[in-house]
């Protein structure tokens, strides 16, 4: 009948489309048999160890153990399943059954944290390639598996793109694992849910909802939940192609949801009511419901002052203004509008645009295409290369094309302040998506003026107040307006003054703190005490 | 029907493509770079031959650009600005006339001054500029507006000092007049047209000139430290109507200006004791003054009660003096008062002999008495009544402070 079953199963498993998933086909009692289907489905990989012993004190059955050489760690393996497996500990029966040698070997024989018991090939694949041994008897329809994971991972380092003055140096890493303990370690309330999802038929990709119970939205996380499920593909290689699949608006050039390598900020998103997302093999996990205001807040502006962060957060956003409109208004400016100008800056670029042979719109784009090739390469190059590349950067395109009189000054000053507060934006994927617009921008500014200007910025504010990332408003608290979440948006006030969650009213507990928490010298606190008669 | 639907949703992106570029089309046609535009930034006018000679001052790119030299100084190889004059029936005619000599087109928007030749402004041709700079759509009515007793294209040729732009160099020079000394002040087009509307139809137009008799307008002549011919601010040309009918000089002006609370900050010289000589010793800074003029009629004239307010600080003293007392100080905020008086006075009957309401009673007597005026226009006899103003003037000026010195340098000796 077995032999029925894999014939009839075989020829299918060939001509199948590369995506289909066979169906589960149970263990079989003949431990030959079991091996060969594994073998079978896995093939010839030179990773895979495959050991069959016997051992007296269970009645010598025959035994396998099968295990994926490098997923596994050699130390939880040699103590924790070869040792008590192939020594001679008891002797207590010859008569033993496989049946009960597997409940002997599952509950006092394997000194290691997790066994689990399968039924189908399937499943003990799945295990396999998680790091478990699997144990097979013969005579039974049932393995063990053990967990002896262990691989080489990356150490927790400080993140390399959202590097912070004082505040938490350490970062998410590629480990799942070590990103939920992380996020434990932060929040230690039984609330903390941690929801698993295996996602890529191919990958297996783990990938975790994280959330708090209570103070997440459940319309989001049933949200969230749905749109995860619904994910059919063969392989998830990072955060964005979950990100990608599961992000409101499709086609806008505006991130919905955040992604951060910090787990500090996670924690924040989290606590004001954010689901976190954090995907096995990179150490950016994301953060949904997002809306435009939350990409401007970094986590560092929670670990200094008030007073500071209130006006870091404003030059966040000028600098936003500026990295997407300052090339297109100086085109504007140049071409169409010259009487805006005061006159002596007017003769001073006049002055510099004469012998340059580009319109004032070829010169910006021009630049501006050299300044995205640079940092494009800055970023491919290897880091042996780097200083040459610099060098040819900054004098050769900089200075020489000035001297040469190809490009004006005003040209690369503008160019340079663009892209040095595009960087000023603490999140990379607006920051990106400001790139883009500012070309569009450019070509409006050339053809339209500021006119042309002044109406795609319209356009650009209708569409993201049609966003909606997960059912929260894209420009919420700003539109649709709700004065008291303002409290942490353009400016951050002082914490002992925000004393509802200052983002949105993403679950039903909007109060974090005790009100009225302004520090106070003791005399004042005790006057209105004073008034009662004791 | 799913596929038909997105081949029409298709079609329809096309559409709204061809509509969105399309659009990109119509923007261009209007668009100037910089080095085809010439920046004015000045213009002279005068009349000869019965034609508009216009001379329009253009910014040279070429000068001073650091681009092209490579940094340091500006260059002396250039002059910092060109001039272009051109001859035409009207204004425009000559305006547009620059487009054959030059391979720039003119550039208004940026223009600073704007000088009359006073052949021009005596024959009445004002208020044919004033139309075109406020119809004209880059021209711009703050232009600041100076008359010329010689021809306007000499001043507008004259290279300055210190200042490349010479047009800029004007502008700051009657502003900075305007404030620290308050002869003239500085009159920009939109208030010389809005002079010549009100009541008084009359205005006024400082004088710009030259103080040698040569047109400095060589590099090599500039680049000496002491000018033999420099640009000044002379006297006040008076405007009545359409053209101008004469001048006031600077101690007239400085009147005027005490008349119609003009005065920013002033410096007075006076006699520090008259009763032992009558030479001007010490001066005084007038801080702020502020004039406020009641019209009262007085059966069959006007008399125009003006009360000038001001505070002071004493900046020089040349007698033996002590400034401990207050008696002193009073003293010389009499004589200080009575020269204040001299000149309105001074100053009232020379507009009177022009016959020019530059001091603007009209606008005064229409707010205070609309009845009167109304007959007074209807009769058009304020010429008559203009004559026949009588002015009272009472000023107060207090010295609140007499410096670092209590004493006079003379009196230590």
């Amino acid at each position: 009948m077995n032999n029925k079953q894999k014939s009839n199963h075989k020829k299918p498993l060939i001509e199948a489309p590369v995506n289909s998933v066979p169906a589960p086909r149970p263990l079989d009692s003949s431990l030959k048999m079991n091996l060969q289907e594994i073998s079978s489905r896995i093939g010839k990989s030179s990773d895979v160890v495959v050991r069959e012993f016997t051992n007296q004190s269970l009645n010598s059955l025959s035994m396998a153990f099968i295990y994926i050489d490098g997923l596994v760690n050699s130390e939880t393996l040699n103590r924790g399943v070869l040792q008590p497996l192939m020594e001679n500990i008891t002797s207590e029966s010859d008569s033993i059954s496989a049946a009960q040698a597997i409940s002997l070997i599952q509950d006092q024989m394997l000194p290691v944290g997790g066994v689990k018991e399968c039924l189908t090939i399937e499943n003990m694949l799945g295990l396999l390639f998680e790091g478990y041994t699997l144990i097979l008897l013969d005579g039974i329809s049932t393995g063990l598996a053990a967990d002896t994971s262990g691989w080489e991972k990356r150490s927790i380092n400080e993140p390399t793109s959202q590097g912070v003055i004082r505040g938490p140096k350490e970062g998410f890493t590629e480990s799942l694992r070590t990103g939920t303990s992380m996020l434990r370690r932060r929040l230690k309330t039984p609330d903390l849910r941690i929801e698993q999802y295996k996602i890529g038929q191919r990958t297996q990709t783990g990938v975790a909802l994280i959330y708090i119970q209570g103070l997440a939205s459940e319309q989001v996380l049933t949200e969230i939940r749905r749109r995860l499920d619904s994910i059919n593909t063969d392989g998830i290689l990072g955060s964005n192609y979950i990100e990608e699949f599961i992000q409101d608006g499709g086609l806008t050039p505006f991130p919905t949801i955040q992604n951060t390598e910090r787990p500090d900020a996670m924690a924040g998103g989290i606590l004001e009511g954010q689901v976190g997302i954090i995907v096995d093999g990179t150490p950016f996990a994301l953060l949904a419901p997002s809306t435009f205001f939350s990409f401007f807040q970094s986590s560092e502006d929670y670990y200094q002052r008030f007073d500071i962060s209130s006006f870091l957060r404003l030059i966040r956003y000028s600098a936003f203004f500026v990295s997407m409109l300052l090339p297109a208004l100086y085109i504007a400016v140049t071409t169409f509008h010259q009487e805006m100008l005061p006159t002596t800056m007017l003769i001073s670029v006049a002055s510099q645009r004469e012998g340059v042979p580009l319109p004032a719109m070829a010169e910006a784009l021009l630049m501006e295409i050299t300044f995205d090739v640079l940092r494009e390469a800055g970023v491919r190059m290897p880091r042996t290369i780097g200083p040459a590349i610099s060098i040819v950067g900054a004098l050769v395109l900089g200075q020489a094309a000035v001297q040469a009189g190809l490009v004006s000054a005003a040209m690369v000053i503008i160019v340079s302040f663009t892209a040095i507060s595009n960087f000023v934006i603490p999140s990379l994927a607006i920051a990106n998506s400001i790139r883009l617009i500012r070309f569009v921008m450019m070509l409006i500014a050339g053809s339209l003026g500021l006119f042309g200007i002044m109406s795609f910025l319209i356009v650009l504010l209708i569409h993201t107040a049609g966003l909606r990332s997960f059912g929260v408003p894209y420009l919420s608290p700003v539109a649709p307006m709700t004065p008291r979440y303002l409290k942490d948006v353009f400016i951050r006030v002082p914490l002992w003054n925000m004393a509802i969650r200052p983002k949105n009213n993403l679950g039903k507990e909007t109060r974090r703190q005790a009100p009225n928490q302004k520090p106070q010298p003791v005399e004042i606190n005790k006057k209105p005490q004073g008034d009662d008669p004791s | 029907m799913s596929k038909q639907t997105t081949s029409g949703n298709k079609f329809i992106c096309c559409l709204l493509c061809l509509f969105v570029l399309s659009t990109l089309l119509t923007g261009c046609w209007d668009d100037r770079e910089l080095n085809e535009l010439g920046i004015t930034s000045a213009s002279g006018y005068d009349f000869e031959d019965n034609q508009w000679v216009a001379t329009y001052q253009v910014i040279n790119p070429f000068a001073g650009s650091s681009s092209s030299g490579g940094g340091g100084g500006a260059s002396l190889s250039a002059p910092p600005f060109l001039t272009f004059t051109v001859k035409g029936k009207t204004i425009m005619d000559a305006i547009e006339k620059t487009n054959m000599t030059s391979s720039r087109e003119m550039f208004f928007s940026h223009s600073r001054i704007t000088v009359l030749g006073e052949k021009l402004a005596r024959k009445g041709g004002i208020t044919q500029l004033i139309d075109i700079f406020l119809r004209k759509q880059d021209a711009r009515e703050t232009v600041y507006v100076f008359i010329a007793q010689g021809k306007a294209s000499d001043i507008i040729n004259q290279l300055m000092q210190l200042t490349k732009n010479q047009g800029v160099g004007i502008q700051l020079m009657i502003e900075q007049e305007s404030k620290l000394v308050s002869f003239y002040p500085g009159v920009r087009l939109y208030e010389l047209a809005m002079a010549l509307s009100s009541e008084s139809k009359s205005a006024v137009i400082p004088e710009i000139r030259l103080t040698g008799k040569e047109v400095m307008n060589e590099l090599t002549e500039t680049n000496r430290t002491d000018l033999p011919s420099r640009l000044a601010l002379g006297k006040l040309g008076i405007i009545k109507g359409e053209r101008m009918v004469g001048w006031l000089s600077d101690k007239e002006a400085l009147g005027l200006s005490f008349l119609t609370n003009q005065i920013q900050r002033a410096t007075l010289s006076f006699a520090s004791q008259p009763k032992v000589s009558q030479k001007p010793d010490a001066s005084l800074i007038l801080q702020e003054a502020k004039t406020t003029i009641h019209p009262i009629w007085a059966k069959d004239h006007y008399i125009m009660d003006v009360s000038v307010k001001g505070t002071g600080v004493l900046t020089e003293l040349g007698s033996v003096m002590d400034l401990n007392k207050r008696a002193a100080i009073s003293q010389m905020e009499q004589t200080v008062e009575s020269n204040i008086l001299g000149l309105m006075e001074n100053s009232w009957q020379a507009v009177k002999k022009l016959n020019a309401d530059v001091t603007r009673f009209a606008v005064k007597i229409h707010r205070s008495d609309r009845k009167h005026w109304k007959q007074i226009e209807k009769d058009k006899s304020w010429d008559t009544v203009f004559q026949k103003i009588e002015i009272r003037p009472h000023v107060e000026i207090k010295i609140v402070r007499v410096g670092l010195s209590n004493k006079s340098f003379k009196s230590i000796e």
